[in-house]
């Protein structure tokens, strides 16, 4: 054994030298320090493109956020912020906003922000070839801008939208080079221009993108710490898809911080002093579960009431997220200001499901104890995507399933991949499903719940999963966003998700889960409070 | 066949060798063509729309007009018979067209990220030999004690699977002994843990295999013979038995490729190392045909290139082979 033992022994000490060669020291207080790179290590999946324009998904937001900006941002309070552009002014008929944009502001690669770029962005986002479908949807009310004079851009609309400001907020609409937009799609994938505190400097396809500081930068939102260039010399952007290895990456300093922490490291890393948590829930929709109307047994309400009663959800989320999730009685984020909470109407209750399933003619159970109704079971498929829920998640609804059978539900649970989760939606062969949606606003309700919601996109996509067809509730989304009075437009969604929980299409769980774990050497993280990526503008390095 | 017509008269060897090089060319040829077809027509049968694969995966919620443009430009609004007839022909030429995801030549992909899996499934296999000689070695010297014990730990190691290993081998090294970095990082230090998750497994199939022969070895005639000739311990070891342990050792080396490709996959993706394991598991989840099918071609071109030298190995030490 010692004759291939000791070469192992020699190559492991050779890689313990190299370990310490990579860790310096550096000076350590309390006042932010200038240098360093911190390693970044995401577990979303790699982007397709650098480019949130192109597409527009969460991992592509994550790391823009350090290279682009917006013209608009929000603060904690959830209210819009100036950012690259300094005020706007909506028109007396809602269909004309002004933007006066930031003076001095450069783009990376030398040219100006002004209102000619602001005007390519939005034609590049609405441009076919471009393939955005994001930024695309956030535009549609959105028919062209014209420039004004050098600092103000007119953006000129269809219809009144409530929900611009939020729209431009994001960062899949983030204001790019119009320069840069000239090149190839391929270039600027690879290397896209803004004007943020961070510039991509190369791309290694599954392994990192390598940022270094942008020592010119002078344009930070309204809430952000401190002005000027940011503090850390680089950042290395690395993917490591697997959760364990990730938070091993982390425990040991490989890297520095790390998304997508699973509720057991997030348990785990409260006992130690090394480890610093930020929970940063996902604007948007609430995680829900959402009962499809359209077919038997959830177009009768009392079942899908039945259903929800019988239920025990807290429980569930007690014994699997460890404390790391909180329940949600809304259909939207707990960070959306004009979300409203119903606890009572998703109290666990058994004896009122039984007797809901009784009126609704559920009488007979089988000999497994299911309910039978004229020699059908009440059966529910519901298809789960492993892509999109959690092993948490996907354990909560096995939970579920044992509860619910209780009051005689039989739940089918169908794990599948995110392909054939989207054929089993299309086929409207589902009766229950889970899935998240991200927006900044209240306004993802009518993406989530207009009757237009149901008829498929050309892809086959539809996202009104509960399948509601409710003209009142159409009625009042479509006014909720075109109305610039504060007042009347938190008054018509709250009456709108008055519809939406009180007709029992949705079982909220809890926030759209984003947790980061960062080591406590590195300080002035925070996530932004638009879409929750974090921004290492203000971060510094005590080490 | 009539090319062996001209050779034959000034050369028995290629009389000999040519038919069994073209046949084996032959099979290639068809495996390859097997191999793409399979590919082509299983990946299709996955639910879901290959253009939407192309603009960042299903419910990207792409909008009418960029469906269409990603259909045109990668040919997809075509009968499936014919994008299965263009992408023979293409192939037929070496070119394997272009990644969904990644935007870029497959041919681009598989070149950036073979070298990595190569040096990953090489190192491996090195590693894995020595473990696996390491203990034969110890069960023909130290008794029917040692054969025991490195029996019952090579039927460990081989029912290990590779994500446990790697995690279990993390846990120790760096998390709690803190010695080597979790992740890959470049250089040495980085490769150790990822050889050692891919090596342990294969250790145990070949030791499996060699110990056996070699016990075998050690109790037949020949060696008695040797012996008789005065040859010593490590003589008859490294000169008799070892050599004809050997041959089913050569005989595995086919599957051994196999078991470090598709070990490659858990292994580059837990320890975030490039290669073409990890390309191969990206491109399943998003649906990028075209590197699926790139990646299954070129590991099947190894397999067979693998198994052609073994072949040929197994003809140049046993002539009854080249007889036939």
């Amino acid at each position: 054994m010692k004759r291939f033992l000791s070469p192992l022994i020699a190559m492991a000490a050779v890689g313990l030298l190299l370990v310490g060669c990579t860790t310096t020291a550096a000076p350590r207080g309390s006042a932010p320090v200038s240098g360093g790179t911190l390693v970044y290590a995401t577990g979303d999946a790699e982007p397709t493109c650098l480019d949130p324009h192109v597409g527009g998904n969460y991992p592509q937001a994550l790391v823009a956020t350090q290279y682009l900006e917006s013209l608009v941002s929000k603060n904690k309070a959830g209210d819009i912020i100036p950012w690259l552009a300094t005020k706007w002014t909506e028109s007396a008929n809602g269909l004309s906003w002004d933007f006066t944009l930031r003076k001095n502001v450069k783009f990376t690669d030398g040219t100006p922000l002004n209102a000619e770029a602001v005007a390519a962005n939005v034609a590049h986002l609405q441009d076919p070839a471009t393939g955005s479908s994001t930024g695309y949807l956030a535009l549609q009310k959105v028919t062209g801008v014209t420039v004004v004079n050098d600092l103000t851009a007119r953006f000129t609309l269809s219809t009144p939208d409530s929900a611009l400001l939020d729209s431009l907020s994001q960062p899949w609409l983030a204001i790019e080079s119009a320069k840069a937009l000239k090149r190839s799609q391929a270039v600027n994938c690879e290397s896209p221009v803004g004007t943020g505190p961070f510039i991509v400097t190369k791309w290694v396809h599954q392994q990192s993108i390598s940022l270094v500081r942008n020592d010119k930068y002078n344009s930070p939102p309204a809430d952000a710490a401190h002005t000027g260039p940011a503090y850390l010399k680089a950042i290395q952007w690395r993917f490591l898809p697997d959760s364990a290895s990730r938070y091993a990456a982390l425990q040991s300093g490989t890297v520095d911080v790390i998304d997508n922490a699973q509720p057991d490291t997030l348990v785990a890393a409260k006992k130690t002093k090394d480890l610093v948590a930020i929970d940063a829930p996902r604007p948007g929709a609430s995680n829900r579960i959402e009962l499809n109307s359209s077919i038997a047994p959830f177009d009768d309400k009392r079942v899908r009431e039945a259903f929800i009663r019988s239920a025990d959800v807290n429980d569930a989320i007690t014994s699997l997220f460890f404390g790391t999730a909180k329940r949600s009685y809304s259909a939207l984020s707990s960070v959306e200001k004009l979300g409203i909470s119903e606890p009572k109407l998703f109290t666990y209750d058994q004896k009122a499901a039984a007797k809901l399933l009784d009126e609704a003619g559920w009488t007979q159970r089988n000999s497994d104890g299911y309910r039978v109704k004229d020699g059908k079971v009440l059966e529910l498929n519901f298809p789960v995507s492993t892509n999109q829920s959690i092993p948490a998640e996907q354990s909560l609804f096995e939970q579920l399933q044992a509860t619910t059978k209780q009051a005689g539900f039989k739940v089918d649970l169908h794990p599948l991949d995110l392909s054939s989760w989207y054929g089993a939606l299309g086929a409207n062969q589902y009766n229950l499903v889970s899935a998240p949606y991200t927006k900044v606003g209240p306004d993802v309700l009518r993406i989530l719940y207009d009757s237009d919601g149901t008829k498929p996109a050309p892809s086959g996509y539809f996202a009104n999963h509960s399948q509601v067809k409710d003209p009142a509730l159409d009625a009042l989304l479509v006014r909720a966003g075109e109305t610039s009075d504060q007042k009347e437009r938190a008054s018509l969604y709250k009456q709108a998700q008055d519809i939406i929980l009180g007709g029992y299409y949705i079982l909220p769980l809890y926030d759209q889960q984003n947790h980061y774990l960062l080591r406590s050497t590195v300080k002035g993280v925070r996530a932004m409070p638009t879409v929750s990526t974090p921004t290492m503008y203000d971060a510094w390095l005590s080490r | 066949m009539a090319l062996p017509v001209a050779a034959a008269p000034r050369s028995s060897v290629a009389r000999r060798w040519l038919p069994w090089l073209l046949l084996r060319l032959g099979g290639v040829v068809f495996v390859l063509w097997a191999v793409a077809t399979v590919t082509f027509f299983a990946i299709r049968l996955i639910p879901g729309d290959p253009a939407e694969a192309i603009l960042g995966g299903p419910g990207s919620q792409a909008s009418a007009a960029a469906l269409a443009k990603a259909r045109a430009d990668f040919g997809l609004d075509q009968p499936l018979p014919l994008q299965y007839l263009h992408y023979l022909g293409r192939l037929a030429v070496g070119d394997l067209g272009q990644s969904y995801a990644l935007r870029q030549p497959v041919i681009t992909v598989i070149g950036q990220n073979l070298g990595g899996t190569l040096l990953l499934a090489a190192v491996s296999l090195v590693v894995a030999a020595a473990i696996a000689l390491g203990l034969a070695a110890w069960s023909a010297w130290g008794g029917p004690g040692a054969s025991a014990v490195s029996s019952v730990l090579e039927v460990v190691a081989a029912a290990v699977p590779h994500f446990w290993l790697a995690i279990s081998l993390i846990l120790l090294f760096s998390t709690t002994l803190d010695w080597l970095p979790p992740v890959s990082i470049p250089g040495a230090a980085g490769l150790i843990l990822p050889v050692l998750t891919l090596a342990i497994p294969l250790a145990g199939f070949l030791g499996q295999v060699m110990r056996e022969s070699i016990l075998d070895a050690m109790a037949s005639p020949f060696v008695l013979a040797a012996r008789a000739r005065g040859e010593g311990s490590n003589g008859v070891f490294w000169r008799h038995a070892l050599r004809h342990a050997a041959i089913p050792a050569i005989g595995l080396a086919g599957w051994a490729f196999g078991a470090l490709i598709s070990g490659a996959v858990v292994v580059e993706t837990i320890f975030a190392r490039p290669g073409i394991g990890r390309s191969l598991l990206s491109a399943v989840q998003q649906r990028d045909v075209p590197l699926v099918v790139g990646v299954v071609i070129v590991v099947a071109l190894g397999y067979m290139l693998v198994t052609t030298l073994t072949d040929l190995a197994d003809r140049l030490v046993d002539p009854r082979l080249r007889a036939r």
